[in-house]
C-alpha cells in the first residue's frame, strides 16, 4: 500500500543549510559604521565627561584590564548562579502549581503577583539588608529577576496544553509525573527557552542592581564608584562588559535550545524534508 | 455471541451557558441534550459505524465509550468494564480525528508511548526494552511505515501521521477500537487506502470496531451496521438514533464493491435515514 520510498540525500538537490556565519559580514559592517559614527560624533562634541569616544574606552580598558576582568568575573559569577537558581526555582514552582489543588495554587499565585508588582528595586535593597554586602545578596537578586521572568510563561504553558493531548494521556492512564515529563515539559520547552533568554538578561540586570545597592566589587560597584569620581569612561567600560556578559550567556542558552529542540519548527528553518 | 460494547439508554447533556458569579460561584444556565436515550449493543467482531449531521453527538458517543466523558444518565460497558477502565487496561483503544502525535518524539517513540506509560521503569530492564522495541517495529511494519521509524511527525504526510496514530492505538493489543472520523482530513484516494488498511487490521486482529464518520459511503463500505443519529431526539424513536441500516454486503470488501448496485442500494438507504435525521432535527 505505501508508496513512500526513501533515497539517499546525495541523489536529491537539497537547499544548503544556512551557515551560522552567513550574517558575519553584514554584522561587521554594522558594528564598524556604528563605532565610527560614535567616535566621530564624540570627537566633534569633545566632552569626554559626557560622551567618551570608543577609543578612549579601549584605552581605559588597556589601563585597568586586570581590575575590569576581575570585576566582570565576579558579576558573571553572580549572574550565572542567580540565573540557574532562579530558573530552577521557577520551573519547580510552575510544576508545583500544576500539582497543587486549585485553591492553594490561587493563593500562592496571588502572593507571587503581589511580589512581582512590588518595585524590584525595593526588593533588591531589602535583599542587601538581609543577606549582606557579599555575593549572596547579588545571587539572590539575580535569581529573583530570573524567577519572575521565567515563571509566568512556563506556568501558563503547563496549564494550556491541548486538551486532546491531555485526553490521550488520560486514555493511557498516565501518572502526574509522566504527564509532566512526557507531555507538559516537552510541549512547553519552546516557550520555556524563550523565557529563559529573557531571564538571562534579567539576571544580568539583577546582579548589577544588587551591586549598586552595596558591594565592594563587581561591575555595578565599578559603575557607581566611577560615577562618584566623575570617571565616565569607566562607567562606559563597565556597561560594555555587562553587555558582553549578557551576550555570552544568551549564546549559551541559545546553544542549549538548539541541542534540546531539534524537533521544533523554529529550529527546522533551512532544513529540508 | 454476547455484546462487547453495551450502551443502555445513555443520555448526555452539556452545560452551555454559564453566568459568571462572584467568588467562583457559577450557575449552569442551560443544558443542551447532545445524546438522548441512546441504546447500542455491539457484538464481538462487529464493525459498527455511527453517522449523522454535524453536532448530533457522534463524537460525544465516542468520548463516552472512551471514558473521556461520563454519561448524564444510563448504563455503559466496554468488555464488561466501565469505559475508562477498559481503555486504561488496554482492552479498548481510541483514534481521534487528529493524529495527536507528540512532535518531540519520533514515529517509533510515539508508538512506544502507551507501553512506556504503562510501565514507567521500562528503560532499566534491557530485555523488556528490546521486547517493546520489537513490538513497535512490528506495528510500524503493519502500517507500512518501518522505514520512517525515526522520523519526526512533522516530516510525515497527514495519512502517514494517522497511520502512526493507528499503530499507537494497537500497541496494547486492544479488542475494541474506537475511531472518531479518523480519515476526515484526508483526500479521497488516501482515504480509500486507509479504509482498506483498517479492514485488513480488522480481519487480522479480529477487532471489534466502532467508527464515527460523516460519510455514508465510507460507513457502508466499512461496516456491518450503520447507526444513523439525528441532532436532538427523533420524534419517532424518542432517541438520538433515527435508524439502523444493516449492511449485509460480503466480506472481504474490495474497492470494486463501490461500483456494485447492492452498495448503491445501501448508500441510498443510509441517505434516506440521514434525511429523516435532518427532518427530526
Amino acid at each position: 500500500m505505501a508508496q513512500e520510498t526513501l533515497r539517499p540525500t546525495s541523489q536529491v538537490r537539497v537547499p544548503a543549510r544556512r551557515s551560522p556565519f552567513a550574517d558575519l559580514g553584514s554584522w561587521t559592517i554594522f558594528a564598524v559604521v556604528l563605532l565610527a559614527g560614535w567616535e566621530i560624533g564624540s570627537r566633534l562634541y569633545n566632552q569626554p565627561y559626557l560622551l567618551p569616544a570608543p577609543s578612549q574606552i579601549i584605552r581605559a580598558m588597556g589601563e585597568d584590564y586586570a581590575l575590569v576582568l576581575d570585576y566582570a568575573r565576579i558579576t558573571m559569577q553572580e549572574t550565572v548562579l542567580g540565573f540557574v537558581l532562579g530558573a530552577v526555582a521557577a520551573l519547580l514552582s510552575a510544576m508545583l502549581f500544576v500539582w497543587l489543588p486549585k485553591t492553594i495554587e490561587d493563593f500562592l499565585y496571588r502572593i507571587i503577583v503581589t511580589l512581582n508588582s512590588t518595585p524590584f528595586v525595593a526588593l533588591a535593597s531589602l535583599a542587601v539588608v538581609w543577606f549582606g554586602l557579599g555575593i549572596t545578596s547579588k545571587i539572590i537578586i539575580a535569581g529573583m529577576y530570573t524567577f519572575f521572568a521565567v515563571l509566568y510563561h512556563t506556568h501558563k504553558e503547563f496549564i494550556s496544553v491541548d486538551p486532546m493531548r491531555e485526553y490521550l494521556m488520560d486514555v493511557y492512564n498516565a501518572g502526574w509525573l509522566q504527564r509532566m515529563l512526557l507531555l507538559k515539559i516537552p510541549s512547553a520547552l519552546p516557550i520555556i527557552f524563550t523565557s529563559l533568554k529573557g531571564g538571562v538578561m534579567a539576571a544580568v540586570n539583577g546582579a548589577i542592581v544588587g551591586e549598586l545597592f552595596g558591594a565592594f566589587e563587581g561591575l555595578g560597584y565599578m559603575i557607581l564608584d566611577s560615577r562618584y569620581v566623575g570617571n565616565t569612561v569607566r562607567v562606559f567600560l563597565a556597561a560594555v562588559f555587562c553587555t558582553l556578559i549578557g551576550w555570552v550567556l544568551l549564546g549559551v542558552v541559545t546553544f542549549a535550545e538548539r541541542l534540546l529542540l531539534p524537533w521544533h519548527v523554529s529550529m527546522a528553518r533551512g532544513k529540508s524534508s | 455471541m454476547s455484546a462487547i460494547v453495551e450502551m443502555e439508554r445513555i443520555s448526555k447533556a452539556y452545560e452551555v451557558a454559564r453566568t459568571p458569579g462572584l467568588l467562583g460561584r457559577r450557575g449552569a444556565d442551560r443544558a443542551l441534550d447532545v445524546v438522548t436515550n441512546f441504546t447500542l449493543a455491539v457484538r464481538q467482531g462487529e464493525f459498527v459505524c455511527v453517522i449523522g449531521p454535524s453536532g448530533c453527538g457522534k463524537t460525544t458517543v465516542l468520548f463516552l465509550l472512551a471514558g473521556i466523558r461520563d454519561p448524564s444518565d444510563g448504563r455503559i460497558a466496554v468488555c464488561g468494564k466501565a469505559p475508562a477502565d477498559a481503555v486504561r487496561v488496554g482492552l479498548s483503544s481510541v483514534i481521534f480525528q487528529q493524529p495527536i502525535l507528540f512532535e518531540w518524539l519520533t514515529a517509533e517513540d510515539n508508538v512506544l508511548l502507551p507501553l512506556r506509560l504503562r510501565d514507567p521503569r521500562w528503560w532499566w530492564w534491557p530485555p523488556r526494552r528490546a521486547r517493546y522495541q520489537e513490538t513497535v517495529r512490528q506495528l510500524l511494519r503493519t502500517v507500512e511505515l518501518e522505514q520512517f521509524a525515526r522520523y519526526y511527525p512533522d516530516k510525515l504526510s497527514g495519512g502517514m501521521q494517522q497511520r502512526v496514530a493507528i499503530a499507537r492505538a494497537l500497541t496494547l493489543n486492544p479488542q475494541v477500537l474506537l475511531l472518531d472520523e479518523p480519515f476526515g482530513a484526508l483526500d479521497e484516494i488516501t482515504r480509500d487506502r486507509m479504509n482498506l488498511e483498517l479492514l485488513r487490521l480488522y480481519d487480522e486482529r479480529e477487532l471489534t470496531i466502532l467508527f464515527v464518520t460523516h460519510s455514508i459511503e465510507e460507513a457502508v463500505f466499512l461496516s456491518d451496521r450503520v447507526v444513523v443519529m439525528s441532532r436532538g431526539a427523533s420524534a419517532r424513536t424518542g432517541s438520538s438514533i433515527v435508524r439502523e441500516v444493516r449492511v449485509d454486503l460480503p466480506r472481504p470488501r474490495r474497492l470494486a464493491l463501490k461500483e456494485d448496485p447492492a452498495f448503491f442500494q445501501k448508500v441510498r438507504e443510509g441517505r434516506a435515514a440521514l434525511r429523516e435525521a435532518q427532518v427530526a432535527d
